[in-house]
């Protein structure tokens, strides 16, 4: 009888820690990247949740963007735009600094930057 | 228990109309060349139509736009404009002059020949900067009534205040529908409206010119925040890093130990003109300025990293990553 109360307070005790670890690594605020071609959304993917790297590509009639996704950041990892500023970008993981795409406007962001409400630049 | 529970739920329904009537809306856009962002609490419709002013004034005062307003007075010489231009033109002498041609909108023909308004970049001969450089004198720039006219082969570019004006004119047009709280972003070009919805001041990230955070976060209501940094344009050619602010002066990427400058103000235009001035004048000069005008207020990355704020920002300019403000500029000198 005892030893099965201290199993239950045992497995209570680790799944109380492991849901508040499950809380602290996915963090309560979720990091959403907003990807706007020409002003309008095009695609949102919260990046807290991605489990696995991935890419995928943005064609319009004005060019491609190959997006690279990981978790908790995302990248243009290659484009055919002539001046490859948005590529020269690097990660976008935190701030409210888009990666921004001029000739093929397109725009990447994260949603509720947190720290600051714009940024003077 | 029961009472409760109807008391809670019309408190519900009360929050919930309350956010609609302050419902937040934000336009999104490319103009004048960059992008832009216009976020309001309230007005409804309204950022659609400072969207739409924004257009409209690109459309006036665009460079690359043969059909501007601007274009007609380069290729002329000479051109009636709207009274807004007119003023607007009127409005930049006013701040060249200030900053003792620290900032001259007439330097077009120099930038041009670096290729910063192509892209296409390259460094000038000696001989061809000498030669551009005689167009360069603001003072020849006249406006009367509605007429802008230049001097010989002379080209004006507005590029330098054109975003904190269009920053103004968002702002005003904001207000006008009953906007209370509103943040625009023009390009980099900060302007708030108010302060923020929960009564609290907008917080702006300064960007830092050698990395991809923020020097600092300067708290602010009812103003301009705007930066000019060599960061923001560049090339680099035989290892030498050249950047879009070119010093009238001397025809070349201003060199002054500054890497960016922040100006803080009521004015977007003021802020917009003077953050490209002071960037070019470097800290000694521009701190005389600043003492001799105020009615703004600045901070200033240098090459060597430190930062230096006057002295109006102390209090509300908040370093970012454990940097230090290595300076505060005083109105008394010592």
């Amino acid at each position: 009888m005892k030893t099965k109360a201290l199993v239950i307070i045992i497995a209570v005790v680790l799944a109380i820690s492991l849901a508040a670890s499950a809380i602290l690594y996915f963090g309560g605020e979720r990091k959403t990247a907003n990807i706007y071609v020409d002003g309008k959304l095009y695609r949102s993917i919260d990046l807290a949740a991605v489990t696995e790297a991935q890419t995928f590509t943005v064609e319009t009639e004005r060019g491609r963007n190959v997006i690279e996704v990981e978790r908790g950041r995302i990248r243009v990892s290659e484009a055919d735009c002539p001046d490859r500023v948005c590529m020269r970008s690097g990660w976008l993981s935190e701030g409210d600094i888009p990666i921004v795409c001029l000739p093929h406007g397109l725009v990447i962001r994260l949603s509720s930057g947190g720290e600051v409400d714009s940024v003077s630049r | 228990m029961r009472r409760s529970a109807a008391i809670i739920a019309v408190l519900i329904m009360l929050l919930t109309v309350s956010s609609c009537a302050n419902s937040e809306k934000t336009a999104e856009f490319f103009a004048m060349d960059t992008y832009m962002s216009v976020k309001a609490y309230g007005g409804g419709d309204a950022v659609d139509e400072a969207e739409a002013l924004v257009f409209e004034l690109e459309r006036k005062l665009s460079i690359t736009d043969g059909l501007s307003e601007i274009s007609a007075v380069n290729e002329a010489g000479s051109a009636q404009v709207s009274q807004e231009t007119a003023e607007l033109v009127a409005s930049a002498l006013g701040l060249c002059e200030l900053s003792g041609g620290a900032l001259d909108i007439s330097v077009y023909p120099v930038t041009r020949a670096w290729g910063f308004t192509a892209g296409e970049y390259r460094v000038p001969q000696e001989a061809e900067l000498e030669k551009l450089l005689r167009l360069v004198d603001y003072t020849k720039v006249k406006v009367s009534g509605d007429t802008v006219s230049l001097g010989e082969g002379m080209l004006i570019d507005l590029g330098a205040v054109a975003k904190g004006y269009a920053g103004d004119r968002v702002t005003e047009l904001l207000r006008s529908h009953g906007v209370k709280s509103a943040i625009i972003n023009l390009g980099g070009n900060v302007q708030c409206l108010g302060r923020k919805p929960d009564g609290s001041r907008w917080k702006i990230g300064v960007q830092d010119p050698a990395g991809s955070g923020y020097v600092g976060v300067i708290e602010a209501e009812d103003e301009a925040v705007i930066t000019s940094g060599g960061y923001e344009r560049f090339f680099v050619e035989d290892g030498k890093t050249y950047w879009h602010i070119i010093d009238p002066s001397d025809g070349r990427p201003a060199d002054s130990g500054l890497i960016s400058v922040t100006v803080v103000g009521k004015s977007g235009l003021a802020c917009d003109g003077l953050s490209t001035a002071l960037f070019v004048m470097g800290k000694e000069k521009a701190a005389g300025l600043w003492r001799e005008n105020g009615g703004f207020e600045a901070a200033f990355v240098t090459e060597n990293g430190d930062i230096i704020i006057t002295e109006g920002l102390s209090g509300r300019f908040t370093t970012s990553g454990g940097r230090k403000v290595s300076e505060v500029i005083r109105r008394d000198e010592n």
